[in-house]
């Protein structure tokens, strides 16, 4: 190889060695030589001007860099972006240099570029991220200076650059205490607080910041990167839910009604004021511990173990750390969520206020019926004295006219009111007596049997039909049973009455017992005579009776009111003249009495 | 002058005693006297023959007194009958409503007069003769413990008996 053939191979390893896009154009624009790369890049070259291959251009560029170069042989470099040879924007840095002839003519210039297509591409990203991550951004320098900042710290506190990060966050002069930035500057450490601060219109901010050095030539740090999320919804999140926390912790506390809860491992969480009243327990001696079992009816314990949803318990009874039991409608409830077992609450209302006040309350009708019992007396002493006094006329007629049937019937009169007196006071001692109620497991409808039983006769003889349609599953209840057999009695023997009164040929009773949501009901209607209003309003009064002197004192309906009172339970009538009269018992279970002598009381589910 | 053998009464009483007894002391008087034991019955027998008067209970099963009164004074033939009420529910809860709307006439012609059960004989027949113009003999009315007795019960008022009753329970 010789000198020349040499030169011309090395020049050719050094066009297709170097690691740059190397294209060289004469005057016209025309590339003359290119290499590789070059052609790699920007694809075929030959007889094309370099607009038409760098740019895909139809004429020259404005602000052409080479033909600045050949006006003035300067080297120049620059940014220029063009078209590669798959049709993508292609960023390149670009150095013009001249090819001086001697003479110090320019025929042609070197354009050495290289592609910074894949930083431009990066930086981009970054300036998004930088703009659009979900933090406030900003760059401070040694002096908290901030340099740099994103759009949404912009958006948030303002235009910031140039002033100190203390007095944009904080609205302050002064560096705050404990800085996270300083503190980066000082030891290079990334460094995090949580900060409350202000934003351009003076609106609290909470975030939290994140401090991290950067190096921008020498050593040390020369700035902080300080990145803050915002917390403030965060936050206001978080007072909210305090907030529904307190309340209802201050509703647990202040509610009238005991309070208490188990989490899912039966450890007692909440005991309110009103439990601590009720079972004379201090919450802190029993909160975190797994006695649920001392305060709850056993049933719930079950209710829980049988993963059932809740227990109402009308009435039932618990015990106090004294040992007292204590009437208490009680409520408990499993709490689950999404099928997962979260613990238990329950609720207890003290009954013994509302007890007292029902026995307050039967006390005084009781005073009541026995005030109108009085009152009538006096009516039923001049019902007597009327007797007497026409008894005593008739025998002295009698006797004058020598006439013996008259004078028979005068002393029939006053034998009858002699009854009558004996009678009165009969039932009013009766009825003032207040029998105590001797109450126990009682089969309703056996004591309705045993009436329809009692009257069978009765009303065969009168011709009147008395039918029974007793429900067959009614349960057992505490009630007196004498009690009830009289009020049945009363209710039947007026029927028997009403029919007697009555035209009707074929007069009927029926006596009927259902059960309907915990309420039993004894009904005795008539198709008999029935009452006129005025009748109705009167005959729970005392000594009212329609009857004529012969029969009843007139006591009969109210000793059934009284009874069914004492059950807890009422009496309703529903009449029509002339159709006839429904009297009704009603007796909702939760009312009705504990039985007698039964001091260990027991639930009354 | 008229007598009383001339005059025919009905008598209208729910009680059987009552009834007994008024007839008595009108027969007595020499009085014809008709019974009714409640007011369908009454207006049965003033149908069957105009009575001359009516002696009237007030409270009575079926058809009342007042109910009685008012049906019997709608029809004109029998408007001007003379009617002495007989009660013993002239203050109580039973009759007072009753009383009190009969009496004072406001719907219908009231009736003559009232008396209070329990009642004697010669004041009854003396207010019967009153009601229909004969003249009384002004036999002695009632004196004494008897009347004295009346007068306190007629005069009891329930609400104090019911006071007594609630200082005695105590």
């Amino acid at each position: 190889m010789d000198q020349v053939e040499l030169k011309n191979w090395l020049h050719t390893q050094l066009m297709e060695k170097v690691p740059t896009n190397i294209a060289i154009i004469d005057r016209g624009f025309k590339i003359v030589e290119a290499n590789r790369r070059f052609e790699n890049t920007y694809g075929d070259w030959r007889e094309r001007h370099c607009f038409e291959v760098y740019k895909r251009r139809s004429s020259p560029c404005t602000n052409c860099v080479a033909s600045q170069v050949f006006a003035d042989g300067k080297p120049r470099v620059n940014e220029e972006e063009g078209i590669d040879i798959n049709g993508k924007p292609s960023y390149y840095v670009v150095h013009v240099e001249p090819v001086q002839a001697e003479g110090g003519a320019i025929p042609y210039v070197i354009e050495m570029s290289n592609d910074v297509t894949e930083q431009r591409m990066m930086q981009q990203e970054h300036d998004i991220i930088f703009d659009r991550v979900p933090c406030y951004i900003s760059v401070l320098n040694r002096d908290m200076t901030v340099v740099r900042n994103n759009e949404l710290f912009r958006q948030r506190f303002g235009d910031a650059l140039g002033k100190k990060c203390y007095q944009i966050y904080q609205h302050s002069e002064e560096t705050c205490e404990n800085c996270p930035a300083m503190r980066t500057f000082a030891d290079g450490q990334v460094h995090t607080a949580y900060k409350t601060g202000k934003d351009k219109s003076g609106r609290t901010v909470y975030y939290y910041v994140n401090t991290a050095p950067l190096s921008r030539g020498g050593d040390g740090t020369s700035h902080v990167i300080e990145m803050a999320l915002d917390l403030t919804e965060t936050k206001v999140l978080e007072q909210q839910l305090k907030q529904s926390f307190d309340f209802q912790e201050n509703l647990i506390n202040s509610a009238i009604d005991a309070v208490m809860a188990v989490d899912s491992e039966g450890t007692i969480n909440i005991f309110n004021p009103s439990a601590e009243k009720l079972f004379q327990r201090k919450a802190e001696e029993v909160i975190g511990k797994n006695i649920l079992d001392q305060f709850v009816p056993k049933q719930f314990i079950d209710t829980i173990a049988n993963d059932g949803d809740s227990l109402l318990l009308r009435e039932t009874w618990v015990t106090d750390a004294e040992g007292n039991q204590v009437p208490v409608r009680f409520s408990g409830t499993v709490l689950k969520s999404g099928g997962k077992y979260l613990g238990s609450s329950a609720v207890f209302q003290d009954l013994r206020q509302r007890k007292q006040l029902e026995q307050e309350k039967l006390e005084a009708e009781r005073m009541a019926a026995v005030g109108q019992t009085v009152a009538g007396l006096a009516h039923g002493i001049k019902n007597v004295l009327t007797g007497l006094e026409g008894g005593m006329y008739v025998v002295n007629s009698g006797m004058k006219k020598n006439d013996m049937e008259l004078t028979q019937k005068g002393w029939n009169m006053l034998q009858n009111n002699i009854e009558r007196i004996t009678s009165y006071v009969k039932d009013f001692l009766g009825f003032a007596r207040g029998r105590e109620p001797h109450v126990e497991k009682t089969d309703p409808n056996a004591v309705a049997r045993e009436v329809v039983e009692l009257y069978k006769d009765k009303t065969n003889q009168l011709g009147i039909e008395l039918k029974a349609d007793l429900q067959p599953d009614i349960a057992l209840a505490n009630m007196d049973a004498e009690g009830l057999h009289s009020c049945l009695t009363n209710l039947v023997s007026n029927a028997v009455d009403a029919c007697e009164m009555s035209d009707k040929e074929d007069c009927e009773i029926n006596i009927k017992s259902y059960e309907k949501e915990g309420t039993i009901y004894f009904e005795v209607t008539d198709n008999g005579h029935g009452m006129d209003y005025e009748v109705k309003k009167k005959v729970f009064t005392t000594f009212f009776s329609t009857k004529g002197t012969s029969k009843g004192t007139g006591l009969g309906l109210l000793v059934t009111k009284r009874i069914a009172q004492e059950h807890g339970g009422r009496v309703e009538v529903d009449s029509e003249e002339g159709k006839g009269s429904t009297f009704r018992l009603v007796f909702p279970r939760e009312r009705l009495p504990d039985i007698t002598g039964n001091s260990n009381k027991e639930d009354n589910q | 002058m008229t007598s009383p053998s001339e005059k025919t009464v009905l008598v209208v009483d729910d009680e059987e005693e009552v009834r007994l007894f008024l007839e008595t002391a009108l027969t007595d008087a020499g009085f014809k006297v008709e019974t009714a034991a409640d007011g369908n019955e009454a207006l049965d027998k003033v149908k069957e023959q105009k009575p001359d008067v009516v002696s009237l209970d007030l409270v009575m099963p079926k058809k009342s007194g007042a109910k009685f009164l008012y049906e019997m004074r709608k029809n004109k033939e029998w408007q001007k009958i003379p009617v002495v009420l007989v009660t013993a529910h002239a203050k109580d809860d039973l009759g007072k409503k009753d009383f009190q709307d009969v009496m004072s006439g406001k719907a219908l012609l009231g009736p003559e007069t009232y008396l209070e059960k329990p009642v004697k004989a010669t004041t009854y027949v003396n207010a019967i003769k009153r009601a229909i113009n004969i003249p009384t003999d002004e036999g002695p009315e009632e004196s004494g413990a008897k009347a004295e007795l009346r007068g306190l019960i007629e005069d009891a008022d329930p609400a104090r008996l019911k006071e007594a009753l609630e200082v005695l329970k105590k």
